[in-house]
């Protein structure tokens, strides 16, 4: 095969996920087929014996079918292509896909009946991918037909589908059963409906499971297509598709076709929840079918199918929160699930803490199951979980705002305060991370005063990431206690972290240095935080003392400039001539970021001559971050000079 | 003065290849992409003795280290380029590498990308803290690629702050069974990039000595080596041997019995504190540094403090459950302070622009 070198291997790569849409004609066809005698080779190589020059050339069909032209593809390509499905997955998912592009090729929408002829075998062979993307191919083709061809053939050919005799074309009828509902005239809708409910009750596990998968799909579609009535105890809803429902939920279904339960259930309360106004009496014998069934989920045998419901409860909630005299059971539904004896349903249950209290205050009624969630908070704290405690520790702080701030200080503070000291350090740490939604509810000052002897415990905790979350709490808590308060209890431990064993802490405490001194102003700043830093200086390890010359440098861009070059130059040039060359490089670096804060004087007397020192180092990162520093400041400052003038 | 000389003839093999790109490119119709912009020679500085530009290879390594940070790999060219920049750098360097103090020492990494991120956070970032990598930066990880490309690009960049020296995974044989050749068929769909970096790591230095006091090696030390210039006389640029000096530095243990005994992994001798002793006093050294071996918290004093062990692959091979560590040697060689680490959290990793690649042999 004539493949010229500049072509990408990626261009040819089988994609099965993108959809016959987004990949036009022109992307494809990277090897122009111009000639007939081509297209004759591409067809021999199809059935040739070399498996990758078949996909390949599968993948060129429509390159294929354009020199063929439209008559010759129909009477000759695809009849010959539908002889040739029993080929090698690949080949046929790369026709498959080619497929979908053909359209135009066979002469538009009114002869793509022409196509469904190897599409339809496609969709009935063993290998899931293949039908999959014979499935978006049909999907996409059916959606350029005409109102009477859909009706027609593609009806049609869905109805041989659902009805043949090995599974797997009855697995892809479903799918394609239940998108086509509403596009169908109301004879044959009645009759697609009787196909679903037989497939649902299908011998074949795999196919009950995938008409479980649909079955939420189905409920819309007809209500969709029929309307309210479709609800109403003569209705097909009730009369179809509520028994399938029950059906699937049944024990006596395998576990697979149960976990779709949750999601169907899902539809059906939104369809409930859609319609206008307050429900009818048939309606809310509707509700009250369905609702157990989600009910009974909870109680399931499989581990799976409850992680399942608490994994959705949200979604449950939303589609059931405004339906009246719901959410009490189905908070207790959830406050079970909360106890199950498995973890990572309870895991997965406690992620959606907020959102059930949430939806549960949007009610009318008088709210006081977030109380009784609250309640449940405080058991979880103990959980012997560490999975658990520390989903808990992550959503926790999110019912601060639906309790209301009297509420928080009463219920929700006490469980917080036990997840801060939790034994495990992701507890800790998620809480932590959390903890500015508590802070916007109940203030900083009564946060401060409840949380801060939990908070300096945890700023001298072995693990590093929490000292670091905490650190970078600090700037937040200092702006609200206040001057007074941090240079008391604070400010010591802000300089104690410069000197910690870990690099990202240093660094994070410099930063934090930066941030007191922008927020309590250099005369603090210099009485509180710099001798402590001065002494840092002389420290005997390099990375201590480079931790002391970036803090200055930071403090230097936050004070006024007859502080900055009073206080923290002299300090900077000091250490131009430190033993170790990573301090010299990192004076020129700090230079390059402070100078323009002591003005245009210091830089000419006092900087320019210890850059001019640096710039003849004997070692090359100094000499190279020197250079880089000269060129730079000398930039900043003649741009300041022109600003003067 | 040296040291320009090295930038400059190191220019001439990036620009020559800047060249070919933009030929190969210039025929074909397609618009160029501007990855391959960058890679273009740019105009040869006026004034110079030479057309050779140590600014273009200065940025064309910040734009891989940039790359590398964030977990991305080069392509394959700029392999070949950062290579032959990197063979040159290392060919100046010897087989007992002098190293300055204060630096930190580390261990095995083993393609865990995520961990060195951790270890960079812990000791602090090149070049503010200055390192020697005892080898084994290949194989068992997933991200072998990424590890070995980023620190032979911080050694290129940054020679007088990064040292990197051979471990007994960087040869052709080892990575072929654990790892690295596999590694790099999927992401870059040829052998191509395992061979310009196996090629590479014949250059690596076998061995450090920190201030004459700390001597640093991969494996151990071999019954036929008495002082460090019989290290000095060895011809390293080879494929790892099976056996002799060469091999016993990249394989040897320390152990509990004295004397020198058979290695239970087939390579290198196991040696005894008798041993090491004499070699520390005959050489005048403080300490054997070496890493090699998994040590349950990241670093392990034996041999009665003659000998110690740094591994720096937390969680080594995502299963043993071991702690890291590194090991910070102050100017002054008074001070060794171990830090250990744990494994970096991961949420989620990132994507692989060159996994997807599809090898030619799929055409």
């Amino acid at each position: 095969m004539p493949i010229p070198m500049d072509v990408d291997p990626v261009d040819d790569d089988p994609r099965p996920s993108s959809s016959p849409l987004s990949s036009p004609l022109l992307l494809r066809t990277v090897v122009p087929i111009t000639r007939e005698e081509e297209a004759r080779q591409a067809i021999e190589l199809l059935r040739g014996n070399d498996m990758a020059e078949r996909v390949a050339a599968a993948h060129r069909l429509d390159a294929v079918a354009a020199i063929l032209g439209e008559e010759r593809t129909r009477n000759e390509l695809l009849p010959f292509l539908s002889d040739a499905v029993d080929d090698e997955d690949e080949v046929l998912l790369a026709m498959a896909q080619a497929l979908g592009r053909m359209i135009d090729l066979v002469g538009g929408p009114t002869h793509a009946e022409s196509l469904f002829l190897p599409l339809e075998l496609l969709l009935s062979v063993e290998e899931t991918t293949v039908r999959q993307a014979a499935a978006e191919s049909t999907l996409f083709i059916a959606s350029q037909l005409s109102e009477s061809d859909y009706q027609s053939c593609y009806a049609k050919m869905i109805a041989r589908l659902a009805t043949q005799e090995w599974f797997t074309a009855r697995i892809s009828a479903v799918g394609l059963l239940s998108q086509a509902y509403t596009s169908l005239r109301v004879e044959q809708q009645k009759e697609h409906l009787e196909f679903y409910a037989n497939l649902a009750k299908d011998d074949t596990p795999m196919v009950r499971r995938v008409a479980a998968q649909y079955l939420g799909q189905m409920v819309q579609n007809v209500v969709r297509a029929t309307g309210r009535s479709s609800l109403s105890e003569t209705g097909s809803v009730v009369t179809t598709l509520l028994p399938i429902f029950e059906e699937f939920s049944s024990n006596e279904q395998p576990d697979s076709v149960r976990l779709q339960t949750t999601e169907n259930c899902v539809a059906f309360g939104q369809v409930l929840s859609e319609v206008d106004g307050d429900l009818n009496e048939s309606e809310q014998g509707l509700l009250k079918k369905v609702l157990p069934l989600i009910l009974a989920t909870i109680d399931d045998r499989s581990w799976r199918v409850r992680w399942t419901t608490a994994a959705k409860f949200s979604e449950v909630i939303s589609a059931y929160g405004r339906l009246p005299d719901v959410m009490d059971s189905l908070v207790q539904g959830y406050e079970k699930l909360l106890q199950d004896p498995e973890a990572e349903v309870r895991t997965a249950a406690t992620f959606n803490l907020a959102h059930v209290a949430k939806g549960d205050a949007q009610v009318l009624v008088p709210p006081q199951h977030p109380e009784r969630l609250v309640k449940r908070v405080t058991s979880l704290t103990e959980d012997e979980s560490e999975h658990v405690r520390a989903a808990l520790a992550m959503v926790a702080t999110e019912l601060a705002p639906i309790l209301g701030r009297e509420g928080t200080i009463t219920f929700l503070v006490p469980p917080v305060l036990l997840l801060l000291r939790d034994a495990a350090s992701e507890v800790r740490l998620n809480l932590i991370s959390s903890l500015s939604a508590l802070n916007e509810v109940i203030g900083v000052d009564l946060l401060s005063q409840s949380l801060l002897p939990a908070i300096l415990d945890l700023a001298q905790d072995g693990k590093w990431r929490i000292r670091m979350a905490i650190i970078q709490l600090i700037p937040l808590l200092a702006k609200q206690l206040g001057q007074e308060f941090v240079s008391e209890k604070l400010a010591s431990l802000c300089v104690e972290w410069l000197g910690d064993d870990i690099a990202t802490i240093r660094q994070a405490a410099a930063s934090n240095i930066k941030d007191l001194t922008a927020l309590f102003g250099t005369t603090w700043a210099t009485e509180f935080l710099l001798p402590s830093i001065v002494d840092i200086r002389e420290n005997e390890s390099y990375l201590r003392r480079l931790t002391a010359l970036q803090a200055c440098s930071m403090m230097a861009t936050e004070m006024d400039s007859d502080s900055a070059r009073i206080e923290i130059l002299p300090l900077i040039l000091e250490m131009a001539t430190d033993l170790v060359p990573n301090i010299r490089f990192n004076v020129a670096k700090e230079l390059q970021s402070m100078a323009h804060a002591c003005g245009i004087s210091a830089y000419e007397s006092q900087v320019l001559p210890v850059l001019n020192m640096l710039l003849e180092d004997e070692d090359r990162d100094v000499r190279f971050y020197a250079e880089k520093a000269a060129t730079a400041l000398d930039e900043t400052f003649a741009a300041m000079d022109a600003l003067i003038k | 003065m040296e040291d320009t000389a090295d930038a400059q003839s190191t220019s001439v093999s990036s620009v020559d290849s800047g060249n070919i790109e933009t030929a190969s490119t210039a025929s074909s119709s397609s618009p160029t992409p501007p990855e391959r912009q960058q890679q273009m020679p740019p105009p040869p500085p006026p004034s110079n003795t030479s057309t050779l530009d140590p600014e273009k290879t200065y940025q064309d390594l910040e734009a891989w280290l940039a790359k590398l940070t964030v977990g991305t790999p080069l392509t394959e060219q700029e392999v070949k380029n950062l290579t032959s920049l990197a063979r040159e750098r290392l060919l100046q360097e010897s087989n007992v590498q002098p190293v300055p103090a204060p630096v930190t020492i580390c261990g095995d990494i083993h393609g865990q990308w995520h961990d060195l991120m951790e270890l960079f956070r812990i000791g602090g970032s090149a070049p503010d803290t200055n390192y020697l990598f005892m080898g084994d930066y290949v194989d068992r990880g997933y991200y072998s690629v990424e590890t070995v490309s980023l620190l032979v690009c911080l050694k290129v960049r940054y020679p007088d702050r990064v040292f990197i020296l051979r471990g007994n995974h960087e040869s052709r044989q080892i990575t072929q069974v654990y790892g690295f050749y596999d590694e790099c068929v999927r992401k870059y769909g040829s052998a191509n990039v395992w061979k310009l970096f196996t090629d590479l790591f014949d250059y690596f230095p076998l061995t450090a000595v920190v201030e004459n006091a700390i001597f640093c090696l991969h494996g151990g030390l071999s019954p036929s080596i008495d002082t460090l210039d019989h290290v000095r006389q060895l011809d390293r640029v080879q494929e790892v041997p099976h056996e002799g000096p060469m091999c016993d530095l990249l394989w040897s243990d320390p152990d509990d019995r004295s004397g020198w005994g058979i290695s239970p992994r087939g390579a290198g001798f196991t040696f005894g504190a008798d041993v090491s002793a004499a070699f520390n006093a005959r050489n005048g050294l403080q300490t054997v540094a070496r890493a090699h071996q998994l040590v349950m918290e990241g670093y392990n004093w034996s041999h009665e403090g003659s000998v110690v062990t740094i591994f720096s692959a937390p969680n080594y091979c995502y299963r043993c459950g071991n702690q890291a560590a590194i090991l910070e040697v102050d100017e002054m060689l008074s001070n060794k302070q171990f830090l250990q680490f744990d494994p970096a959290p991961r949420r989620g990793e990132p994507h692989s622009a060159n996994a997807r690649k599809t090898p030619e042999y799929f055409l």
